[in-house]
């Protein structure tokens, strides 16, 4: 990885600040130079937009997995009715 | 038995903690229908695919029996996944490398793609759920802990701190690491399916 200095950034800096970006939790004057780095940095622009997806997959990932083996809850339940009959 | 009601959605979790806590089943039952999954995943994560169910039934009996002690301010889902958490590590837990030696940032962006000329193999091997998996399976339990927490449960950065008992920068450091390091396991993975077509062609 060449790095270049873009916006005041260089792009090792824009790396280390990645997932705080895609997170939003930069504040607006570092968005700003990140952004500005982003726009004049092909590779960072490439990675960063790549790794956004990344997460975004990631995230959509559990969805139709919400409930679980109903056997599982029933073995479940039946634990608790021993635990709470022990009592 | 599966006469299991709909779960009725407009009744908070806070007030199915309460009734768990008078001996209410059916809000024991729609508690575990709620989260049920998000422990699994956690369980997971913490402790190994074979023994996750094991530690889900142990979490939710342990909820059960400590719904009375549960703090109304708190959020349910970050204290289920506490316990979860706990109960995975009582029962199983996997031998902690907490962060010996810190590979450099830079170095970890390169294995994940950082200035390669196919940055795009990573967003493409996410969008299939199978390498993903897999991908996440070959991550350390830290790893796979604070993917799960912050981006498949979707936490905030805060609950998933109190969760794992770590500062708030802490778990930011490690999120991005973790991240890091699936991206790679996801080129990696990328490269052995290409190789694993190329080679099984006659
Ligand atoms: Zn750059």
């Amino acid at each position: 990885m060449i790095e270049t200095a873009v916006a005041g950034l260089r792009c090792s800096e824009v790396l280390a600040q990645l997932s705080d970006y895609l997170d939003g939790e930069l504040g607006a004057s570092e968005v700003k130079r990140i952004e500005e780095h982003l726009l004049g940095c092909p590779n960072c622009e490439r990675f960063g937009h790549n790794f956004g997806s990344m997460v975004v997959s990631l995230r959509r990932a559990p969805d139709g997995t919400e409930s679980v083996d109903s056997k599982l809850v029933s073995r479940l339940l039946t634990q608790l009715d021993e635990l709470t009959h022990e009592e | 038995m599966h006469d299991r009601q709909a779960d009725d959605s407009s009744i908070t979790d806070q007030a199915l903690i309460a009734r768990t806590a008078e001996g209410d089943r059916r809000a024991f039952e729609q508690l575990v229908e709620r989260h049920a999954a998000a422990v699994l995943r956690l369980a997971t994560a913490a402790s190994d695919p074979s023994t996750a169910e094991d530690v889900m039934q142990q979490t939710f009996l342990s909820v059960y029996q400590q719904a009375a002690s549960f703090r109304a301010e708190a959020s349910v889902r970050t204290w289920l996944l506490t316990i979860a958490r706990n109960t995975a590590f009582r029962l199983h837990g996997k031998t902690r490398q907490e962060d010996l030696v810190e590979e450099p940032l830079t170095q970890l962006g390169v294995q994940a793609g950082w200035g390669s000329d196919d940055p795009e193999a990573i967003a493409i091997a996410a969008e299939r759920k199978g390498a993903l998996r897999r991908a996440m399976a070959s991550l350390s339990a830290e790893d796979q802990e604070v993917l799960t927490l912050r981006d498949l449960e979707g936490l905030r950065g805060s609950e998933a701190a109190e969760v794992l008992g770590i500062s708030l920068r802490a778990l930011k450091s490690r999120l991005h690491r973790a991240r890091l390091r699936l991206a790679a396991s996801l080129r990696r993975l990328g490269t052995d399916d290409e190789q694993a077509s190329i080679g099984g062609q006659p």
